[in-house]
């Protein structure tokens, strides 16, 4: 077994990227200053996971005012809309307005991992996607358009943006499934979302891939659901409802690669404790076999706390995927080689 | 003071915000850069408040807010004036919009008052009607913080409640009839835990307070957790109905439902001013449900109207008025 890390998703803006955006937008900078910018950010930001251990980092996302915002602005037959709240966050997204089956125009991912994959070496460039029953779920679908075959047209459209995210450069894939853990949620939408996340995966021919689910951990049922899919991890939220998620996994077991266990917590700005966070990912290696990975990540993306916790969070989290490997005398992937 | 009938059926009010008007935002501008003081910062945006209230005695409301004028944010306002807080730094709302999120690095407490004096200026030109105190509830004040003090929500949440108290108190001692907490935090985390949590701080926050003790809780599953918050100690309920097409009525039925209702039927989020008939359908729905008497239900907006435009807030609560006062010659 590995002690591996890995951040969730997408990290806040700096201050510079926020001031930069916002001059943009008020038409006092072009918007080839906001490219830089936003360059300049996302290598501070992959900067900043390798040098903590991370073995797959993500570019920060700093450009997505939302999880749906650029591929609703991006392909054909669906336009971002009015904002609505996020889960149980204090931020609001823009709620996708489909009117027919979308069509793809340009890739969405494909560029930025040209771009960042290089950055990260010797770690690896994660993509990210929407999952599509939370993408299909989350959005206003007009013109008769029924809810599953949506969330089909929506996967087979991530399934082609992913595979040229890999063939640019990423070497993992995230499918985000958030609306996975609403306690509403049935196991028919379950299989469906793994149905497609087994879809997107294979299609994108990506070494690796896992599904997330967070902000609340799904029930048994839809992790089994998910952890029968054809993707590498099931990440679970193992901080909100109490860790409740850390009891699931436990009891149902891992992915076909392992566990990714959700125990750094990505709303709080409060230093998560060390022996929490060991504790459970010691409860979690007996449940995995040799050849597995136990991936230490954060409770959902960074981007709800300020910039400088998003970086104090990430070191947090290099620091005790490091330690917990020692305790449990097991490898830790980002060490690099290095004393 | 004058005095002021409120209707025994039936009386109108609104939740609290208004659209934030020129003053308000030219004190609260003003304020952010340190160039007047907290006095004078109430003494502007007073300029403000009295344009709500003018309009709200246009439209015929019977129990007003002072439209919450200096709340920029409604937990950032409190967070600014109780002992514990610190700014925070900044968190993103949507889009490229970031506001400092508070941080709780102390022992939470109550410093001084912190709506008293917009709300007592809101009642001397308010032609006698009662002004509601509004204050942003203790689970809300939590959840839209960051902790660095506590580690422990129970003990946050609890402080946090005798906070609020203390301030409900010094209204009450000034002649405060309606106090209400606004909890829009509580139906994003619709859990049978969260609900019992927010249980305990309300009866710190209520027991024997002499006034109407409402809680105003709108948007999300709130059906989830209905059994679980009917016996808060409040005598009544402020609901967001509109917006979500009434869905929450049969389950008020289901769990008979006995307290007062604040019946919202103006939907905040659409431009789209509803007609008096729209509205007094849906009081004659409410009715025709048999669920409370008419002397239990007070007609206002699902939320507060501060995102809408001045001049649609104010015929939506015209029409509401009008919708309120032909189902009182029904009903
Ligand atoms: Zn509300």
């Amino acid at each position: 077994m590995r002690v591996r890390a890995q951040v969730l998703g997408g990290y806040p803006r700096p201050r510079h990227v926020r001031r930069a955006l916002r001059a943009a937008e008020r038409g006092e900078a072009d918007w080839t200053s906001v490219s830089r910018a936003l360059e300049a950010a996302s290598a501070a930001v992959i900067g900043v996971q390798v040098a903590s251990g991370l073995d797959v980092v993500v570019d920060g996302l700093l450009d997505w005012h939302d999880i749906f915002r650029p591929f609703a602005s991006m392909w054909r037959n669906v336009t971002p809309t009015a904002l609505l709240r996020y889960f149980d966050n204090n931020f609001f997204y823009r709620i996708p307005l489909f009117t027919a089956e979308p069509e793809p125009t340009e890739p969405v991912l494909a560029p930025r991992a040209r771009t960042y994959a290089p950055l990260a070496e010797p770690a690896r460039l994660k993509a990210i996607v929407p999952g599509p029953v939370t993408f299909a779920l989350m959005s206003e679908v007009r013109g008769g358009l029924k809810r599953e075959e949506l969330a089909e047209a929506i996967a087979r459209l991530l399934a082609e943006e992913a595979r040229l995210a890999v063939e640019a450069g990423a070497g993992f894939l995230q499918i985000d499934e958030p609306i996975l853990g609403d306690p509403e949620v049935g196991e028919d939408e379950a299989r469906l979302a793994a149905d497609l996340a087994s879809e997107i995966a294979s299609k994108s021919g990506a070494p690796e891939s896992m599904v997330a689910v967070y902000f609340y951990p799904p029930d048994r049922r839809v992790y089994e659901a998910l952890a029968s899919a054809r993707v590498d991890y099931v990440m679970v939220d193992m901080v909100d409802a109490s860790g409740r998620g850390l009891d699931v996994v436990a009891e149902a077991g891992p992915a076909r690669r392992g566990v990714a266990a959700g125990l750094i917590d990505a709303r709080s700005i409060y230093r998560d404790r060390y022996e929490r966070v060991r504790d459970a990912a010691a409860r979690l290696a007996k449940a995995l076999s040799d050849g597995m990975d136990l991936i230490l990540t954060t409770s959902t993306w960074l981007d709800l706390i300020p910039y400088s916790y998003s970086v104090k969070k990430t070191r947090l989290l290099g620091l005790y995927a490091e330690r917990i490997a020692e305790d449990l005398g097991v490898e830790f992937t980002g060490g690099w080689g290095v004393g | 003071m004058a005095s002021y009938q409120v209707p025994r059926k039936f009386p109108t009010t609104v939740v609290g915000s208004y659209p934030k008007l020129g003053p308000a935002e030219e004190a609260i501008r003003r304020r952010k850069k340190g160039e007047i003081s907290e006095e004078e910062f109430h003494r502007i945006a007073r300029d403000a408040i009295k344009m709500v209230v003018e309009d709200y005695l246009w439209a015929g409301v019977d129990i007003i807010s002072d439209g919450e004028q200096t709340r920029e944010d409604m937990v950032v306002y409190f967070a600014e004036r109780l002992e514990g807080y610190s700014p925070g730094d900044w968190v993103r709302v949507f889009d490229n919009v970031y506001f400092r999120k508070p941080v709780v690095t102390g022992r939470i407490s109550w410093r001084q008052p912190m709506i008293i004096d917009d709300w007592e200026y809101a009642r001397s030109i308010s032609g006698g009607r009662p002004v509601k105190v509004i204050l942003t509830g203790p689970y809300t004040m939590l959840e839209w913080s960051f902790d660095l003090h506590y580690g422990d929500r129970r003990e946050m949440i609890f402080d946090l409640a005798k906070a609020i108290r203390r301030e409900i108190e010094e209204a009450v001692a000034r002649g405060a009839e309606y106090v209400q907490v606004d909890e829009p935090a509580l139906s994003t985390r619709p859990f049978r835990e969260e609900a019992e949590l927010l249980k305990e701080a309300l009866e710190i926050v209520f027991n024997g307070i002499p006034a109407k003790r409402i809680v105003h809780i709108c948007f999300g599953r709130l059906e989830r957790i209905l059994p679980y918050i009917l016996d808060y100690p409040v005598d009544q309920f402020d609901l967001e109905m509109k917006n979500s097409n009434f869905r929450l009525l049969p389950y008020l039925k289901e769990y008979g439902f006995d307290k007062e209702l604040g019946f919202g039927v103006v939907d905040v989020h659409s431009f789209q001013v509803e007609s008096v008939e729209e509205i007094k359908a849906a009081i004659d729905m409410l009715m025709k449900a048999d669920i409370i008497g008419p002397e239990k239900v007070y007609i206002d907006p699902d939320c507060g109207l501060k995102r809408l435009p001045r001049e649609i807030a104010r015929q939506k609560l015209r029409n509401m008025v009008e919708a309120a006062r032909l189902a009182r010659e029904e009903w």
